[in-house]
């Protein structure tokens, strides 16, 4: 870089990147300017939103709002410098901010939301996750944003499934954490009640973890999958040990212990491996179809559970990992194929309604109480349901 | 009242540590003609931010959160962009320093007014607005309860006395060292400056990985803290630092280290006699 140029040249450059920086910012502030909601101003709705942020809490004056120009007027009551931020409902995209509000100190945070949720959050000492609390955005009438374009929706709609994933993710490791403890001491009654439903977060997320080949067959391979030679691991073996057949020889404390810790450690893996997984559109889309079709495949037949008879629990997580994806990417169908988005609604309903009908308690019924008819009108709305599904990546990604 | 100190005291030494560093600079190679201009890049800076902060705090129309950060996070990025030039700039004309070269290098420091003006008002005003904003807020506040403003207000006066005692210091340092150094410091405060900046543009949503953490130590190191505020505020240095961040500071400080390094062993390899030459000019 160094290197005697004419005295004239270097003129130029300092001119021309004044010109440069002058060119770029100027636009950038005319075009971004919004209105500062005034509480006095006719038709103004009631105001600013008051937020009051101490050190341990963070009260907000109201849930809800009418979508639109918002101000939240944030108060620091507390000791500390404290944060303000309003977050998508993934808890992650940083929708809008107001830093540096040092105690005693009211500052404005204005902006445009859409209807949608939302979470708030203070962040009292400008560190961790700071104290949040839900907030929704209702719809006004008056449409706030007219940049929806496709990409973005798309974009949105996997970063919230990646959040999901993510959620899920943790809530098992988790769960297995306590489920494994439970069965390597020999707490069968405990481990069994934690079964099922600690299943549910992997189940949910099943085309994520599937997609690592190895792991998968480490955790949820059944015993009649088992390839020759394969040591069998994973979820299955400690069901079979918890719910034996007649004429079953019970594992020993060790090797209850060898397949928790194994459990654990795969969980682990499985892990931190999906947190730098690359999701995208077609991923949703194609990972809704197949958990459907895991459904069809697995749990209509009551193959998944065949100790524990548990095979409910798993059909709701795969119906549950389908539909957040749809959801996820509903806003972006709905601008494609706004016919396909309302009748995969419908179908959805139909059969979240019916598996509804075997809940018991915090859980389901068992597989083997249901009646044939019952089986028959599951499969029949899986069925109805996995036609449509199908068309859903194809109508969103092209 | 502390906590208002800090903030005042944070974005003080935020925004007048890279014009302070240019100005033992130019005192010391006996350009404090240029003096004025670097300040009237601070002047405009000010002038802009006090005013655009009141617009947006008493006006009708406010700054969406997006500008606001992409306007922070763009300047701080251009900021980096004209300092990196200036470090460059300075080892070059520190070379011809107090040689026979001396009114091409005055022609040099002509074409670079410009630069200067503009350094000064990037250094100060990317900073300028987000404080104006907080200064209106704690103004507003100090008509009931009196303390905020004073206590910002008293930050920022600590800031200004810390940057002068600084170039009161660096002017003490030798000749030949002070241009390595200043110039080290700058760079390192400009990587600072740019992971800042590209953590701005990450908030707002304009680069991904806002999430991807690189190193989290805001445990050890609050940025409530006195010292976590002087790192934020002379190093730009984040406790919670993105991937993205921590790989625009290393491949900004490592290769614009590493050729101004090379620059300033190449300056010292010259004949000796360039030396005294410039001592005298600089006692002059
Ligand atoms: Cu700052």
């Amino acid at each position: 870089m160094p290197g005697l140029t004419s005295p004239k040249t270097r003129r130029t450059a300092g001119a021309r990147l004044a010109v440069v920086a002058a060119t770029a910012v100027l636009p950038l502030a005319l075009a971004s300017c919004t209105d500062n909601a005034n509480a006095n101003a006719t038709g103004a709705t009631d105001g600013p939103i008051q937020v009051t942020s101490t050190d341990t809490e963070c009260k907000v004056s109201a849930a809800v709002a009418p979508s639109g120009n918002l101000t939240f007027a944030v108060k620091n009551d507390g000791a500390e410098v404290t944060e303000f931020y309003v977050l998508a409902e993934d808890g992650l995209r940083i929708v809008a901010e107001v830093e540096n509000i040092g105690p005693g100190i009211t500052r404005n945070l204005v902006l445009t939301a859409p209807a949608g949720k939302y979470t708030t959050a203070c962040k009292p000492g400008m560190q961790g996750d700071g104290i949040r609390a839900d907030f929704t955005v209702k719809d006004s009438g008056k449409q706030a944003t007219a940049d929806a374009d496709h990409q973005k929706l798309v974009d949105t709609g996997v970063t919230q499934y990646t959040a999901y994933v993510k959620d899920q993710t943790e809530q098992l490791v988790a769960g297995t954490r306590e489920f494994a403890a439970a069965y390597a001491a020999g707490d069968a009654a405990k481990a069994k009640s934690l079964y099922a439903a600690t299943r549910m977060h992997w189940e949910r997320i099943e085309p994520v973890a599937e997609s690592f080949g190895d792991l998968d067959p480490k955790l949820d391979a059944r015993e009649a999958d088992l390839e020759p030679g394969q040591k069998w691991t994973g979820w299955h073996r400690a069901e079979k040990d918890l719910f034996p057949p007649a004429g079953y020889k019970a594992l020993t404390a060790a090797e209850r212990s060898a397949i928790s810790k194994q459990l654990v450690a795969d969980t682990g893996e499985l892990s931190t491996r999906t947190r730098t997984v690359e999701l995208s559109a077609d991923k949703l889309g194609n990972g809704a179809k197949e958990l459907l079709d895991e459904v069809a495949r697995g749990k209509v037949t009551g193959e998944e559970e065949i100790w524990s008879h548990t095979d409910l629990w798993d059909f709701q997580a795969n119906v549950d990992g389908a539909r957040i994806a749809f959801e996820n990417l509903k806003p972006a169908l709905e601008q494609k194929d706004a016919a396909l988005a309302k009748d995969l609604d419908a179908k959805f309903s139909a059969l979240q309604a019916e598996l509804k009908t075997h809940a018991k308690g915090d859980g389901f019924a068992y597989y083997n109480e249901l009646s044939k008819d019952e089986v028959q009108q599951l499969s029949a709305l899986v069925d109805a349901l996995g036609e449509p599904l199908s068309k859903l990546t194809a109508a969103v990604v092209l | 009242m502390t906590a208002n100190f800090l903030i005042g005291l944070r974005e003080g030494l935020e925004a007048t540590l890279i014009v302070v560093l240019l100005m033992a600079y130019l005192t010391k190679s006996g350009r404090r003609a240029l003096l004025p201009r670097l300040w009237a890049g601070v002047g405009i800076a000010v002038a802009v931010s006090v005013g655009f902060g009141a617009l947006l705090t008493f006006g009708p129309r406010g700054l969406t959160f997006e500008a606001q950060e992409a306007i922070g996070g763009g300047l701080s990025i251009v900021a980096v962009g004209l300092v990196t030039w200036m470090v460059f700039w300075m080892a070059r004309t520190a070379r011809t320093l107090g040689s026979e070269l001396r009114s091409r290098v005055d022609g040099v420091a002509d074409g670079a007014a410009w630069g200067l003006v503009l350094v000064a008002a990037l250094a100060v005003g990317r900073e300028g607005l987000e404080t104006a904003l907080f200064l209106w807020a704690a103004a507003q506040a100090s008509g009931e309860s009196g303390t905020p403003l004073s206590g910002a207000l008293l930050g920022l006066a600590v800031a200004a006395g810390l940057g002068y005692l600084l170039h009161r210091g660096v002017l003490k340092v030798n000749l030949s060292r002070f241009f390595t150094w200043t110039g080290v410091a700058l760079v390192v405060i400009a990587g600072g400056v740019l992971a800042y900046g590209v953590h701005d543009l990450q908030e707002a949503g304009i680069l991904p990985g806002l999430h991807s953490l690189a190193f989290d130590v805001s445990a050890a190191v609050p940025p409530s803290s006195w010292y976590g505020t002087l790192l934020k505020g002379t190093l730009n240095f984040s406790p919670a630092t993105t991937w993205l961040e921590a790989t625009a500071w290393v491949l900004y400080a490592v290769p614009v280290m590493f050729c101004y390094l090379r620059a300033n062993f190449r300056r010292r390899l010259r004949p000796a006699a360039e030396t005294p030459a410039a001592t005298a000019a600089i006692a002059s």
